[in-house]
């Protein structure tokens, strides 16, 4: 089997509970986390503009087989919906890869993994900000 | 259109063929600047690559596959761009490549991303592939152009590929029905034009149209640098002004317009 190329960056256009981040910004945060937890950056894809649009992020599912993982800038990136989410950690984690969060520092690497995500993903949802 | 009894025909004929067409090709405005930043580009690629300037830099360019390997190829990439935008004469030239175009296209107060962008592809090169897009999906205004500048001949899937306006809605319609990138290629391809670019030429093309490359069939590598121009005061995305925009012309009735207070004081 050829070698994998190393963690694609996922970044997007639309804004994270209510918060614009700079798409250079966004790519700053993925470059140093993968720096600084030893991965090789891909270049990162940016997710589409458009409201409820995971075009992007299923690309770099369908690319999973030539990659070790997948950065995205945060783990709020991820569809709201949980189902749809329980496939991407499988698809992620049945492909032998593993699914990083930079600004969040969150790693994905097995089954025991999820909970811990869909905790924070819950809270995020009732939890209200002063 | 209201505004043809301004335009000048070549003026208008122009504008009409960027609305029909989606894109325009012309001449190099400033042919010895392209030439310049041809031959920047081979130095730098050259210094990468530790060999001597060529006196040939489109031959370099277009052979560089038989020197680089797929796995270093984005390293060359980044140090040609890098060296390419730490050239101070770089962006004012490559504006004037396009000068006349943006201006009947665009207008004449004018912002320009901060960085001219670089691709390179290797034949055969599946790494380097740019899925079908519209900028305007990752956060770029409609009212922005792109400026893309080949520097070596660019034909069939060694160029990239645009989908003409007349069915561009169509498919923009059909897209949510459809899972990936990959698959939205698939419906588009069949209307979707590989544009032909001698060297000495640039396309302006509107980045609302889905477009995209492939993997490159032809025997040669591509080089090509893009670029975005906007109207100053037309709307921004999330492709803000300051951070990815920096104006390059702002006229003086701007000017005074922007720093000009109405008398104030009034009490009645």
């Amino acid at each position: 089997m050829a070698e994998r190329a190393g963690h694609r960056g996922y970044i997007g256009a639309r804004p994270l509970n209510g918060s614009r981040t700079p798409q250079h910004v966004q790519n700053i945060v993925i470059r140093d986390y993968a720096r600084r937890k030893n991965l090789h950056y891909l270049l990162s894809a940016a997710e589409h503009t458009m409201p409820g649009s995971y075009m992007v992020l299923e690309d770099i599912l369908d690319e999973l087989p030539q990659l070790q993982g997948l950065i995205l800038y945060s783990i709020f990136m991820l569809p709201p919906d949980e189902a749809r989410r329980r496939q991407i950690y499988d698809r992620v984690l049945r492909e032998g890869c593993d699914l990083h969060a930079a600004v969040e520092e969150i790693t994905l690497a097995s089954q025991k993994d999820i909970q811990a995500v869909e905790d924070i993903l819950l809270v995020n949802k009732f939890a209200t900000i002063l | 259109m209201t505004d043809t009894d301004f335009l000048h025909a070549d003026e208008q004929a122009l504008a009409q063929r960027f609305i029909d067409d989606g894109f325009v090709t012309t001449p190099a405005d400033d042919r010895a600047g392209l030439d310049r930043i041809q031959r920047r580009a081979a130095e730098l690629a050259a210094d990468y690559l530790k060999l001597p300037h060529s006196n040939d830099p489109y031959a370099m360019l277009d052979t560089i596959h038989t020197r680089v390997s797929v796995d270093d190829l984005n390293a060359l990439r980044l140090h040609v761009f890098n060296g390419l935008n730490a050239e101070p004469w770089f962006r004012p030239t490559y504006f004037r490549l396009a000068r006349s175009t943006i201006e009947t296209i665009v207008g004449n107060e004018l912002c320009m991303q901060r960085r001219v962008n670089l691709s390179i592809q290797l034949p055969g090169d599946s790494s380097s592939l740019l899925a079908t897009h519209s900028d305007v999906w990752s956060g770029d205004s409609p009212f922005e152009v792109v400026v893309w500048v080949p520097l070596v001949d660019v034909h069939r899937t060694k160029s990239m590929y645009l989908l003409p306006p007349s069915v561009n809605g169509e498919m923009q319609d059909r897209m949510a029905s459809l899972r990936s990138a990959e698959e939205l290629y698939k419906t588009i391809k069949p209307h979707a034009t590989f544009i032909e670019i001698p060297y000495g030429h640039v396309m302006l093309f509107n980045q609302t149209l889905m477009h995209g490359n492939r993997v490159n069939e032809e025997a040669g590598t591509r080089w090509s640098m893009n670029c975005r121009f906007k109207s100053i005061m037309s709307p921004y995305a999330d492709k803000r002004f300051g951070e990815f925009f920096e104006p390059i012309l702002l006229r003086p009735a701007t000017r005074v317009g922007m720093q000009y207070k109405l008398p104030g004081g009034f009490h009645g």
